[in-house]
């Protein structure tokens, strides 16, 4: 329609929208861009930030070198396990408070702000509240032995590498559970009550209902969510970096992140560090491209 | 209406409860132990509401280990960035956003798939670049460097041109048959328009500022340049030993982001809800 008649006027217009879109377009250039382009070419070169000697062209030796180190798998399975650890307790629990306070009626509001204050907090400061907690005169020892009844066992939630990996999956948990409560809810109340109104007349209890129709309509919420959290997961720094700095051992939680800061940034191996963001960054790519792929064909008609 | 079993009710307020007392346990915990002596902190079993206030807390969080008041500066250092990080966030998204959903030039849909691509490179695969970019314009150690990577984001041109495509176009014609200027029509037409997007997206990159560690690790060197995250992570490993302290810290580097919450807890959930209905 617009194409037909091309006056003046118009084109004039559409000048003025290519000027607004050229401040957005140099920033995505200078900062996203190629920023990407050169970790692609840094990690090709033996490169020491502070080293005169200029860098040396070693093709994939970076990536052969992480692939076959056992320093790096750690750090893959550190990621890896905190991920996994971390999202399916999330989306499970999350899903689950989410339709349990769509049930309530009152003194919903109230809770959803509850749930979601912690999220409000920074990282950091989540962090160092539960340092305090894992302490071992702390409150995490004193709950634990109350509920297990095993009065005055410290459980080593630091010096214990099972425990300090639990431990920063459970300030994740704890920070984002409300964070993802809310999205479900925004999810559930865009199914339509006549729905639920139908299937009750039919007979169908709660239960069912949740089952039959929520979970259903409710799928693209739920990939969106699980590959959201995901993706944060695959990102974690503040939690394990505070941690290790606190005196908990490195070797458990040394997720990519981190291992990328310690090598580009402490051991001043750009090139190494170039290589391993590349990996991240191909990993995350495949998750974002999954996420793509399965929200377009999940379209739900009611 | 049908009443539900009074038993389902039940369990639902137990776990509900329940998942109330997990979340806001260490929450309180850390209110009431910023007003403690260390020695009540650790005390089994721990007492919730501390004997009298012990603002000693307080002037040590704030004085910092050294007495040099690092923390005011630290503190100020985070609003600033965050704010103009927020501000500009908001400027550029929205006349993106704008000159993505309503011209038709060539090549404008390439343009937003470029910047949807964005979204894809995680900020931590091109921190390692981006520090180098930094370094070589000689902005370690300044405000430009804490913000420049962080000036527009890719959500945020994305969400200002979904909020602007069901904009009616006949308000944009009106003005332009009235002789308006086209960054005139932006300035008076299209932002005070778009209010709950734009308080959505400042209170995204505000907090996303004010929890930002890794970015500041890197390019504040100097204490005066450091922001809140950093000063905590510092005042934790070297006061580890002084709770009452630590958590007084904590406390008060939330209480800018509780006054936003209360004050916008609105667009704080919607801001979260978004990506629930991210389609179309």
């Amino acid at each position: 329609m617009s194409r037909q008649k091309k006056s003046s006027l118009k084109h004039h217009q559409d000048r003025w929208g290519m000027l607004f879109v050229l401040p957005a377009l140099l920033f995505f250039s200078l900062f996203n861009f190629y920023p990407i382009f050169n970790a692609l070419f840094t990690s090709l070169f033996r490169k020491k930030v502070l080293s005169l000697k200029p860098p040396m062209f070693i093709g994939l030796e970076n990536y052969t070198y992480l692939l076959t180190s056992a320093d790096f798998w750690n750090s893959i399975r550190a990621t890896a396990v905190f991920t996994l650890g971390t999202f399916v307790p999330l989306l499970i629990v999350s899903l689950l408070l989410a339709v349990f306070i769509s049930q309530v009626k009152r003194g919903r509001k109230f809770l959803q702000l509850a749930y979601y204050s912690p999220a409000v907090l920074s990282s950091v400061v989540a962090a160092a509240i539960w340092l305090l907690i894992f302490d071992p005169r702390g409150l995490a020892n004193q709950w634990v032995n109350a509920i297990l009844m095993t009065p005055g066992v410290d459980h080593n939630w630091f010096s214990n590498s099972c425990m300090v990996q639990f431990a920063t999956m459970l300030v994740y948990f704890w920070k984002y559970v409300g964070y993802f409560i809310i999205i479900f809810i925004a999810g559930i109340a865009s199914i339509p009550v006549t729905l639920y109104e139908a299937a009750r007349i039919d007979g169908s209890g709660n239960w069912q209902s949740f089952w039959k129709i929520t979970l259903p309509l409710l799928r693209p919420t739920v990939v969106l969510v699980s590959i959201m959290s995901m993706l944060q997961c695959l990102k974690t720094f503040s939690t394990q970096y505070l941690f290790t700095q606190s005196g908990a051992p490195q070797g458990p939680i040394n997720v990519i992140t981190m291992n990328i800061y310690n090598t580009g940034i402490r051991d001043h191996r750009i090139g190494r560090a170039s290589a391993m963001s590349i990996i991240l960054f191909v990993i995350m790519l495949f998750f974002t491209w999954l996420q793509f792929k399965t929200t377009k064909s999940d379209e739900v008609t009611y | 209406m049908k009443q539900s079993i009074p038993i389902q009710r039940i369990i639902i307020w137990i776990f509900l409860l329940g998942a109330l007392v997990f979340i806001m346990a260490p929450m309180i915990f850390m209110i009431s132990a910023s007003f403690m002596p260390a020695s009540d902190i650790v005390k089994m079993p721990y007492r919730w509401i501390p004997r009298g206030i012990h603002s000693e807390n307080f002037v040590k969080a704030v004085a910092g280990n050294d007495g040099t008041y690092i923390f005011i500066r630290n503190l100020l250092n985070s609003l600033i960035v965050a704010s103009v990080v927020s501000f500009t966030t908001v400027l550029i998204s929205s006349l993106t956003g704008y000159s993505l959903s309503k011209f038709s030039y060539r090549g404008r849909d390439l343009l937003f798939l470029m910047i949807m691509a964005t979204m894809m490179i995680p900020f931590e695969a091109i921190m390692i670049p981006l520090y180098m970019v930094v370094t070589k314009l000689g902005l370690q150690n300044s405000y430009q460097g804490l913000i420049l990577p962080f000036l527009v984001n890719a959500f945020g041109v994305f969400m200002m041109r979904q909020y602007l495509i069901t904009f009616p176009d006949e308000f944009i014609d009106a003005a332009r048959v009235d002789g308006m200027s086209e960054f005139a029509i932006y300035r008076s037409i299209i932002l005070p328009n778009t209010g709950p997007a734009i308080a959505t997206l400042a209170i995204l990159a505000f907090r996303s500022q004010w929890d930002n560690l890794l970015w500041p690790l890197l390019v504040a060197q100097t204490e005066q340049m450091k922001t809140i995250p950093l000063y905590i992570v510092k005042f934790t490993a070297e006061m580890h030993t002084d709770e009452g302290a630590m958590m007084a810290v904590n406390l008060l580097a939330s209480i800018p982001m509780f006054v936003l919450f209360f004050a916008l807890s609105k667009y704080f959930v919607s801001g979260a809800a978004v990506y629930s209905s991210r389609k179309g």
